[in-house]
């Protein structure tokens, strides 16, 4: 039995606010344009080390070398004169993106009300609960609300909060001019190498987020969910506003 | 002092370089904004056309911000230094000339300082050695990612300047050029922090010649590409449209960012 005869109504919702909607796209191309780019100066010098210091010949603990891409071979993919111009670019069109989108989304509370998580969605079983349903893939398809999960909601926090400003803090601690200005930034990551250890990590961890992210929106209504990026609607399948995910709901795709 | 801080030139001329004197001195950004640097001290000599030229504005305008109290970059530990200082791009320039004072041990070897000081003069390395020196623990970070720690020892670039005379009121930038062709200008607000000096040695030794010898500009809040090797001469300029393409360096002229903070 499927939600949309038991109910029988189909109505649009309204889901993402403009500006919302505006700074995602923009995250979309400076996230791309940042990895690229960010690919692009790696090549050039395709070793990780730990610590203050690190160069050609000196320890290090990732080689491209060992995966099968030889120094010369990464450095003709790599064009670091690119890369650098256009990281440093986008790097200042994410960082103010992002600074609009969270100062905005706190005055206008749409930050809290779609992210805080409640007492309720904190407790363990829940969590656990979520987790389970993520693993096993048998998350309701949310045709049903506007809403999201708890460990959605745990991701865009992390993401944002945590990450985002890790980033951006590794990669201020590669800089010789910004490292003067907070030499605090050599000491929280371990050094330079540390920070361009991390911040390579990171590209990795946000790799993960994004492929992940894609999944999410195919599994709940690809055409739905990116049309409601654009139109700030939502097409859901009732008409009551307070039902949430799981529990009972999740019959709704069986 | 915050006077000074919001006029190079005077501060150079004054002569006081010294970290206590810095310290003591409020941030000056009141200073540096009313005064006519600002617009050398946070925005580079040529602005690249679109995004990417904003987005370079707003670099180097935020890092001289944060910097507007001239602070040093991290000294280090002897411990911390690399075993083997590396050396990248040019290790022994072909030229002639250079060959030639190379096989002298660098005698007759000298550095002329021109444009705009009062007392353009051509100082040996021997006259650069007896002005007083500074020596520093420093990371050098090379734009391509990596790193090493080295101790340098090498004269004050404002103490040469001001051995020839002082720099003369209308002067912003310092271009230095080496013996196999590069030139990078530095602003003057780079020019007047105690830690750009002109090294003649590295680790305790004479400077090797992969890494530079007999001298070169260590200017350690930015990156590798400006700390020129091999300097053949230095001049102080109101304007570096003459060299090159005419974007203030070698690097810039090529299509790296001018400001070599990041």
């Amino acid at each position: 039995m499927t939600l949309k005869s038991s109910f029988g109504r189909r109505q649009w919702r309204a889901s993402h606010p403009l500006n919302v909607r505006i700074s995602h796209w923009v995250n979309v191309i400076a996230g791309t344009y940042l990895l690229v780019s960010g690919l692009h100066i790696f090549l050039d010098f395709p070793e990780l080390y730990w610590g203050h210091t690190g160069y050609r010949g000196y320890p290090a603990i990732f080689k491209l070398e060992d995966w099968g891409l030889s120094w010369d071979e990464a450095g003709s993919l790599g064009n670091r004169m690119w890369g650098r111009n256009y990281h440093f670019t986008f790097a200042w069109v994410f960082l103010i993106n992002g600074l609009i989108y969270v100062g905005w989304n706190l005055r206008t509370g749409h930050l809290q009300q779609q992210l805080w998580l409640n007492r309720d969605e904190l407790r363990l079983d829940n969590l656990h609960r979520d987790l389970r349903q993520q693993v096993r893939w048998t998350l309701p398809r949310q045709t049903t609300t506007t809403e999201y999960g708890t460990l959605q909601k745990l991701s865009y926090l992390m993401l944002i909060f945590v990450f985002v400003p890790l980033m951006v803090l590794t990669g201020l601690a590669q800089s010789p001019g910004f490292t003067a200005a907070w030499p605090w930034l050599l000491d929280i990551f371990g050094g330079r190498q540390s920070a361009r250890t991390l911040h390579s990590v990171g590209t990795i961890l946000f790799i993960v987020f994004v492929i992940l992210h894609i999944l999410e929106v195919i599994r709940a209504g690809a055409t739905n969910r990116i049309r409601s990026m654009f139109t700030g609607h939502l097409l859901i399948s009732s008409s009551t506003s307070d039902i949430r995910r799981g529990g009972e709901m999740s019959s709704a795709d069986t | 002092m915050k006077a000074s801080f919001s006029n190079p030139i005077q501060f150079i001329q004054q002569h006081q370089i010294s970290r206590r004197n810095m310290l003591s001195s409020i941030p000056a950004l009141v200073g540096l904004f009313s005064s006519g640097c600002s617009r050398d001290t946070f925005i580079p000599p040529t602005i690249r056309t679109g995004l990417i030229g904003v987005a370079d504005v707003l670099t180097m305008s935020a890092n001289r911000f944060l910097l507007s109290d001239q602070p040093l970059a991290r000294e280090y530990e002897l411990s911390d230094i690399a075993p083997e200082f590396p050396t990248w791009g040019q290790t022994d320039p072909q030229d002639e000339e250079y060959q030639q004072l190379r096989s002298r041990g660098f005698r007759g070897w000298s550095l002329p300082v021109k444009g705009l000081v009062r007392r353009p003069t051509d100082f040996t390395l021997e006259q650069l050695k007896q002005m007083p020196a500074r020596t520093q623990i420093t990371a050098h970070v090379c734009e391509q990612g990596w790193s090493a720690i080295g101790q340098w020892t090498g004269v004050p670039l404002v103490q040469v300047l001001n051995a020839a005379g002082g720099i003369k009121p209308t002067a912003r930038y310092v271009m230095l050029d080496t013996v196999d062709g590069w030139y990078e200008g530095i602003d003057l607000f780079e020019v007047m922090h105690p830690q750009t000096i002109l090294a003649y040695s590295l680790n305790g030794q004479a400077l090797p010649i992969g890494n530079g010898a007999p001298l070169r500009l260590r200017v350690e809040r930015q990156c590798g590409y400006k700390n020129l090797k091999f300097l053949k001469s230095i001049q102080v300029v109101d304007s570096m449209a003459s060299f090159g393409r005419g974007t203030g360096g070698i690097n810039s002229d090529w299509g790296f960012h001018w400001f070599g903070g990041v």
